[in-house]
């Protein structure tokens, strides 16, 4: 069999600056400054949904989405003049996020989807319009998203869903092959069947 | 919102409700502005009087001939619409389909340097399509359509195609076609079944019309408690528009039918005919396969069938009766994005990340049929002219064409593209789900683009405007 050099990947990073996207891959990165009950509110926030993972549940079914995670900052690090040093005067929500799809597709899953998630989340950033309707929240997004000055991805033509079902055949993979040492052909051929049948989803 | 009055009598016609399939005849005429825009708004004039709308016929008084109008980003200018009233349309419409070529795969034999010319050179300002009962009367209408032009002079047409509804209202690869539409409130509200947006619990309600025709509350209005109006370029041109997209597709029949032909003897049973149903997602007769998965209803009919768009994939999540990489489950995936079958049912997401990327389609086939059997190449120009109509051309059309028919991550399908219309690196394959998974592989390109244009089709006021300079 010859070896097929493979085809450019499709265009899906789609609908963002183009420092933003390596590959299929857009990064995200968007700074709100956060009411003073944010300051009481996150934190707790943060604590329950790392304690009960249920609640990000829907979140993580949406593979196309890498991770989100949203910090709140106090001060960033210090990195000589001419920054200056010290704290902001007002909390800052840093939320950072990678993504296979289009941009406006992955606001949509937000708005539609995790509705109630993005109320909490950023309910106390000065501004925000609530995740509904869209048009509203695109533009406080992109109001607040900074361009990444470099984003680096490693693997710029897989997705995260193809990475994640290419472990999953690897798994499969490797057990076909351990146990195939002891089968003839037959019983190899109705392996090999089963197993296409197992994996069909990830080749 | 229910109440939503459309008011049809400002809306152009074959929009909302297709004209019909009585109208065998549809010719597309893109017409050039090369004299000052006064002289072409006396042209326009003349043309705007005849232009048909959304109203309803009564009945037996269906017109022998109809005429729509649409214009692109440098037909507006060569009307004379200022620049700031041409910057209020979306970006994709001004940078116009050409300039999208890489984004919407139109590379290799699709690229618009080889398209027929005429389309995608800016060329194209107007758009006259003329639909027909029959041949005299559609060739009446066309000499009158260019006996105007010469009157007036400085319009020519630098691009016309012909298109004939082929039998049974099917596109070349054998299919009928043209029936899934989406259900649109104060318009289409019984077809909500199947044509709307897949709730909970089975139910289904009709689209806001705003997603289809500017100057109506769309699907963002809805859950807006200031209930502002999608952007719509400025007034009056913004009120009872959409945008077109007009596509000429090449399809290479020939070829189609080899590689299913070839494909069919390794597949199970050697049926060539489910075979080629599983990459479209129905069989020729229009049945869904989520369905009728294992054999063609006889005697069906998907004009009156109650079932032909009434339906989910929540019940085939694997795709073993709909393979998830179908033609008409990626273009519409319904119920079936990030579904997941877990122990306790479907976990899904209903239409919710689908619902915002649908389109009316109102295509023709154009070119000879290639008679039954063969499967060499006649060098035969034929394909199919592919028409939306949609609110917005980056979120409805662009957004199907690029995440779900060109890639196939969002389906779990890699970088799989649409088995129906191909792949120009020959490198993908499809997965038809079954136990065991059969590949139909290497993709060859049956599709290849000849040439397209972003257009937008005015309501009548906006026709009147333009026609009188007042359009600003
Ligand atoms: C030569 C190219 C094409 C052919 C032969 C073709 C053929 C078909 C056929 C046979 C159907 C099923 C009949 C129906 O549902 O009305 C269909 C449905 C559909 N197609 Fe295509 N198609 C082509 C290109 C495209 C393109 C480029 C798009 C969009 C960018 C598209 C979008 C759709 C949609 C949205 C549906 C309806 C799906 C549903 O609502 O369930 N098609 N097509």
């Amino acid at each position: 069999m010859s070896i097929q050099t493979p085809a450019p990947a499709p265009i899906t990073a789609t609908g963002t600056q183009p420092r933003n996207h390596d590959g299929q891959a857009i990064a995200i990165t968007v700074f709100s400054t956060i009411k003073l009950w944010g300051r009481v509110f996150l934190p707790v926030l943060f604590f329950v949904t790392r304690r009960i993972p249920k609640l990000t549940g829907t979140l993580r079914q949406l593979s196309f989405i890498h991770f989100a995670r949203w910090t709140v900052i106090g001060k960033l690090p210090y990195n000589g003049p001419p920054q200056k040093k010290g704290r902001f005067r007002y909390p800052h929500m840093y939320f950072e996020s990678n993504f296979n799809g289009g941009w406006e597709e992955y606001i949509d899953a937000f708005s539609h989807i995790l509705t109630d998630g993005m109320t909490a989340f950023w309910g106390s950033s000065y501004g925000f319009p609530k995740p509904l309707p869209t048009a509203p929240f695109k533009r406080y997004i992109q109001d607040n998203e900074t361009e990444a000055d470099h984003y680096y991805c490693a693997y710029p033509e897989a997705t995260s869903t193809m990475i994640q079902r290419s472990l999953e055949l690897d798994k499969k993979l490797v057990a076909l092959k351990r146990d195939a040492r002891r089968m003839d052909p037959d019983a190899f051929a109705a392996a090999y069947r089963r197993f296409l049948t197992d994996a069909q989803n990830a080749l | 919102m229910a109440s939503v009055q459309i008011d049809l009598g400002d809306i152009q016609g074959d929009i909302l409700r297709a004209y019909g399939n009585d109208y065998d005849n549809t010719t597309y005429a893109f017409v050039k502005i090369e004299c000052p825009p006064e002289q072409a708004r006396a042209w326009f004039h003349g043309v705007v009087d005849h232009v048909t709308t959304a109203e309803t016929w009564p009945p037996g008084e269906k017109p022998l001939t109809t005429l729509n109008v649409a214009v692109t980003a440098p037909g507006l200018r060569a009307l004379g619409v200022s620049e700031d009233v041409v910057g209020s349309f979306s970006r994709e419409f001004r940078a116009g389909m050409s300039s999208r070529s890489e984004l919407l795969g139109d590379v290799g034999p699709s690229d618009p340097n080889s398209w027929e010319p005429g389309l995608g050179t800016g060329d194209a300002h107007v758009l006259l399509t003329i639909n027909a009962k029959q041949a005299a009367d559609h060739q009446r209408a066309l000499g009158k359509m260019k006996e105007a032009m010469d009157a007036v002079g400085g319009l020519r047409i630098v691009y016309q195609e012909d298109t004939e509804l082929l039998p049974g209202a099917r596109e070349h690869f054998g299919y009928s076609d043209g029936f899934a539409q989406p259900a649109i409130e104060g318009a289409s509200d019984d077809k909500a079944r199947g044509g709307g947006v897949p709730l909970k619990d089975g139910k289904w309600r009709a689209l806001a019309a705003g997603e289809f025709i500017l100057g109506y509350p769309d699907e963002d209005t809805r859950v807006d408690p200031k209930k502002r109006l999608p952007n719509a370029p400025a007034a009056p041109l913004g009120r009872s528009g959409t945008y077109m997209v007009w596509r000429k597709l090449y399809q290479d029949i020939a070829l189609w039918r080899r590689v299913m032909r070839d494909a069919a003897k390794l597949y199970e049973g050697g049926d060539e005919h489910l075979l080629s149903a599983k990459v479209v997602g129905r069989w020729t007769n229009g049945a869904p396969l989520v369905k009728y998965p294992d054999e063609e209803p006889r005697g069906y009919d998907p004009k009156t069938a109650e079932d032909v768009n009434d339906f989910r994939y929540d019940g085939d999540v694997d795709g073993m009766r709909c393979p998830l990489g179908a033609h008409i489950r990626r273009s519409n995936p319904r119920d079936a994005l990030a579904a997941v079958a877990g122990p306790k049912g479907v976990i899904g997401f209903d239409g919710h990340l689908s619902f915002r990327h649908r389109m009316i389609r109102r295509g023709m086939p154009y070119g000879r049929v290639l008679p039954e059997g063969v499967t060499e190449d006649d060098g035969v120009d034929r394909g199919l002219v592919f028409v939306s109509f949609q609110g917005s051309i980056s979120r409805q059309f662009e957004g199907v064409q690029v995440q779900w028919l060109n890639a196939g991550n969002i389906f779990g399908l890699g970088h799989d593209k649409d088995f129906l219309l191909g792949d120009p690196h020959g490198t993908g394959k499809m997965t038809i789900q079954g136990k065991p998974p059969f590949f139909l592989a290497p993709q060859e390109v049956f599709v290849r683009t000849r040439g397209g244009e972003y257009l937008f089709v005015p309501g009548m006021t906006a026709l009147a405007a333009l026609a009188d300079g007042t359009a600003g």
